[in-house]
């Protein structure tokens, strides 16, 4: 009978430990505590908000259109790495362009400029406070600069990163510039499948 | 003494000029140039290059120019713990016997106010010029970013 009971406690044990692991593996688990979150911005088509794409994979990238090299280097890795998913793959993802330079571009032109790095890729915009505390949620930065000796005018400093918000509009995963589209692809498929 | 050294001494300078006369435009040999295609509304774009320094004293690239262009800058990136600074650099250097090479998110000819979209598979002249005067004609190679993604 002691030993019965001493079988039970174990089995209790176990499963309770199992139960309570589950719970933090699953996707209630917040993987940046504190981080990310809902928003709501401007795009061609009208307002686009994080809450209305719920169960889908949002693949977001802070940039500028008249960023000549590294804008179009990342975008261009992603997009490649887009390719290679399956069309039932590509219904569950969101990509999103948020220009964080809303003085040179406007919504239209932001359209432009995304659909030419991926057909359901969204391009929209803010208002430059609501931006930068948006940012600064997610972790990116961006800071307007005048350039000395050039006919820019003013630069943006910008972290190159592509943030990967799961399905349940959480913060999952986060890409550095210079992956390469093989390893974006990794990326995403771990979100999409729940992997992390 | 001396009359005898001095036409020894002009023939070895004249012998010697060939290896250390030469220009930057003669000495350097440019490494597949391209441009990066521009997404359509866009007017500013990328090109990159390698150069490779066959002569034996340093040369300095010090501007660019293109007739489809307002205006060529040479810009570098600093990646400052993930931020991306994008600044314009008076000259980019090639050491002799040595490659600099122009590539994406690093040195780059930033083309300003393009006057005709770039489209793949264009080719686009650029002239280089250097510290010591000389000027190169390139033609440059317009890419399609999923071109330049299957080098990874």
């Amino acid at each position: 009978m002691k030993l019965f009971f001493r079988l039970f406690l174990a089995l209790l044990v176990s499963t309770s430990s199992v139960y309570a692991w589950s719970l933090f593996s699953s996707s209630g688990e917040e993987r940046y505590p504190g981080m990310g979150g809902d928003f709501t911005l401007q795009s061609a088509e009208g307002e686009i908000s994080l809450k209305d794409l719920r169960g889908k994979v949002v693949l977001m990238y802070f940039g500028y259109t008249s960023c000549p090299d590294v804008c179009p280097t990342s975008l261009g890795a992603l997009s490649t790495a887009l390719k290679q998913l399956d069309s039932k793959e590509m219904q569950q993802i969101q990509p999103l362009f948020i220009s964080v330079d809303p003085e040179r571009d406007n919504g239209d032109k932001l359209q432009e400029y995304s659909r030419y790095f991926h057909p359901k890729m969204i391009g929209a915009t803010s208002n430059l406070d609501y931006l930068q505390a948006l940012a600064s949620r997610y972790g990116a930065y961006f800071r307007k600069v005048e350039v000395e000796n050039s006919s820019m005018g003013y630069a943006v400093d910008h972290s190159s990163t592509i943030f990967v918000v799961g399905k349940n509009g959480k913060l999952m995963d986060m890409i550095q510039h210079s992956d390469s589209p093989k390893r974006i692809l990794e990326h995403i498929r771990m979100t999409l499948e729940n992997r992390h | 003494m001396f009359k005898q050294l001095f036409p020894g001494l002009l023939l070895g300078l004249t012998l010697a000029m060939p290896a250390f006369a030469g220009t930057a435009a003669d000495d350097l040999q440019v490494i597949d140039p391209w441009a990066r295609e521009v997404p359509p509304g866009l007017t500013t774009s990328a090109g990159f290059l390698g150069m490779k320094n066959t002569g034996d004293k340093e040369h300095k690239l010090v501007a660019a120019e293109s007739a489809n262009t307002g205006m060529i800058e040479l810009h570098t990136h600093i990646n400052d713990n993930g931020v991306m600074r994008m600044r314009p650099v008076k000259n980019i250097p090639v050491a002799p016997g040595g490659t600099t090479t122009l590539q994406p998110g690093g040195l780059h000819l930033m083309l300003m106010m393009i006057k005709k979209p770039l489209k793949a598979g264009e080719k686009m002249a650029i002239t280089l010029v250097f510290e010591d005067g000389s000027k190169k004609d390139i033609e440059a190679e317009v890419r399609h970013f999923s071109m330049e993604n299957m080098q990874h």
